[in-house]
């Protein structure tokens, strides 16, 4: 019976994917008829001359992800080894709760407390015109996408058994060698699915990432400038979506947008179910 | 008891300057009023006896008797012992070369042969630093294949994955991989519980051959195990050291009434 459940319960949740998958490509479906896949790689975005370029906000939405993930891991790795093998039981579970109260807080806080703490320290440190610009969004974006990744490390790290641990400390191997050559390599598959995951959050992650990237729409210049003002592809849906008439080409790019982000992120979090997967057998 | 005439002395708590009779220079191991509590529960009482420098030693008594704490602690895994534990004239805790070093000394192989996800040739380098391997004999490896009684059957198949091996021969790979480090002194813990004869057959061997050259210290609470390997037995009981001597007299004539009740029923009541 449970069993049962379990398969319908799956068979509904892939029929809802396919369906919104259906949906956002009906939608956008006359900006591709229209453009055809050139959009890709124009940044121009401007919706009153029917240009509607992707490659800004594709570019601003990696970008972002990438400084998120850049700070996130090596800290999150840290917090987990930390967590796991030095700190002893009732901090362990202090820091884990933290991490996992740090989850639960709702994007817009993340967006608000970036408004107010996090721009003006940026302009002011940076002497920028405005604290608006990918680094903002993503350095909110790292503190986001931190818990899944020390989480998810933690876990792996506790699923090492205590057998190998055992037999490479009675190698003589110290605890940094220990920590490179048996347990980061051991848990290496579970911490690969969290950064995954946390790829696909920091990619998809609206509210907070709207109220700092600023929304400019264009491509940085040069591309490596993480100061300016950007937009994502979640931010330009968040602001315009509002403003466009459903069933204009404006409607339909922005249909496009969500088409996009669903497909990466659907794309990432498989990537990392299955290597979840890989690791349980 | 005769401490004169065995090698392993028990040493009661209350006389442990019994030790005193050995050599020091025979000594590779002495253990005093060796203690250890773990969760408030005691699990070792005052365990004090010596291991002579090479030979072999079966740890012989019940399940739950601390035979594995024992040996944990000989390898510092359990660090919260008190009592004094001199390795090679040192104190454990006081190692020249740190606990790392002194683990590398005393080599441990576990009752569950655990290898590490790569190849065969990989687990058995595994203990050794990049400039160890690096700067290793070309036959460092098959000469530990054949002292661990394995080379013949992987020779041709050192890159395999070392998962593919089967159960008695990964744990003769983990005590080559032990033997690869060089060790003073090998530790093993029920080595052979849950391999089938053969297997038990090649591990017992090989144990005997390396008993020439080290001390060896090996667990078991098969009695007939014991009976085959000889040496010196030590007989422990609920945390306690109950008897210790040569195998023969020891199976012939166990001086205690734990010991025969041990030997008879295979439990002992030390209660």
């Amino acid at each position: 019976m449970l069993n049962l459940w379990m398969r319908t319960s799956a068979l509904i949740s892939l029929i809802v994917v396919v369906l919104m998958l259906g949906f956002l490509l009906q939608q956008s479906w006359p900006y591709w008829q229209h453009d055809g896949l050139s959009p890709l790689l124009s940044g121009d975005w401007y919706p009153y001359e029917h240009l509607f370029g992707l490659a800004a906000a594709i570019i601003g939405s990696f970008w972002a992800a990438l400084i998120a993930l850049a700070i996130a891991i090596p800290t999150g790795l840290a917090a987990a080894v930390m967590s796991t093998e030095i700190l002893s039981g009732p901090w362990r579970s202090l820091m884990r709760s933290g991490m996992e109260l740090l989850a639960g807080i709702p994007s817009v806080v993340y967006g608000l407390l970036g408004l107010w703490i996090l721009l003006p320290f940026l302009q002011s440190n940076l002497h920028l015109l405005t604290g608006h610009n990918l680094l903002a969004a993503g350095l909110l974006l790292s503190i986001m996408v931190l818990p899944t990744i020390m989480v998810m490390t933690q876990d792996a790290l506790c699923e090492v058994s205590i057998h190998q641990r055992d037999t490479a400390a009675s190698l003589g191997m110290g605890w940094s060698t220990r920590l490179w050559r048996v347990l980061l390599p051991q848990a290496w598959p579970g911490i690969r699915s969290g950064i995954l995951l946390a790829l696909g959050r920091a990619l998809g992650e609206t509210m907070a990432v709207m109220l700092v990237v600023g929304s400019m729409d264009r491509i940085p210049d040069p591309w490596y400038n993480l100061l300016a003002p950007a937009q994502t592809l979640t931010s330009r849906i968040g602001r315009e979506i509002g403003e466009s008439a459903f069933g204009s080409m404006h409607f339909s790019a922005l249909m496009a947008c969500g088409l996009l982000l669903a497909l990466i992120t659907i794309t990432i979090s498989m990537l990392a179910h299955i290597r979840t997967d890989k690791v349980k057998t | 008891m005769n401490t004169k005439n065995n090698k392993i002395a028990a040493i009661p708590a209350e006389v442990p300057q019994q030790v005193a009779a050995h050599n020091a220079g025979d000594i590779s191991l002495h253990a005093s009023k060796l203690s250890l509590a773990l969760e408030g529960k005691n699990i070792l009482r005052n365990i004090s006896f010596s291991l002579p420098a090479q030979g072999i030693n079966i740890l012989i008594g019940p399940s739950g008797a601390g035979k594995s704490t024992l040996l944990r602690c000989l390898n510092l895994l359990h660090t919260d012992w008190c009592g004094e534990l001199r390795i090679m004239g040192h104190h454990a805790r006081c190692w020249p070369e740190g606990e790392d070093g002194l683990r590398r000394t005393i080599g441990l192989i576990a009752q569950k042969p655990t290898l590490f996800p790569c190849s065969i040739q990989q687990n058995i380098v595994f203990g050794l630093s990049r400039t160890e391997r690096n700067h290793m004999p070309e036959n460092r490896i098959e000469k530990v294949l054949k002292q661990a009684a394995l080379w013949d059957e992987v020779k041709n198949r050192l890159h395999d994955q070392a998962a593919t091996l089967s159960v008695g021969q990964q744990q003769r790979l983990c005590i080559a991989r032990a033997l690869m480090l060089s060790p003073k002194m090998l530790l093993l813990d029920e080595p052979t519980a849950s391999l089938d004869p053969r297997s038990r057959q090649f591990i017992e061997a090989s144990l005997l051959e390396l008993a020439q050259n080290m001390p060896v210290l090996c667990v078991t609470h098969d009695i007939e195990q014991a009976k085959r390997l000889g040496g010196q037995i030590i007989f422990m009981c609920e945390g306690r050291l109950i008897e210790s001597g040569d195998s023969k007299s020891f199976f012939k004539h166990p001086n205690r009434i734990e010991s025969r009740e041990f030997l008879q029923w295979s439990v002992c009541d030390c209660s």
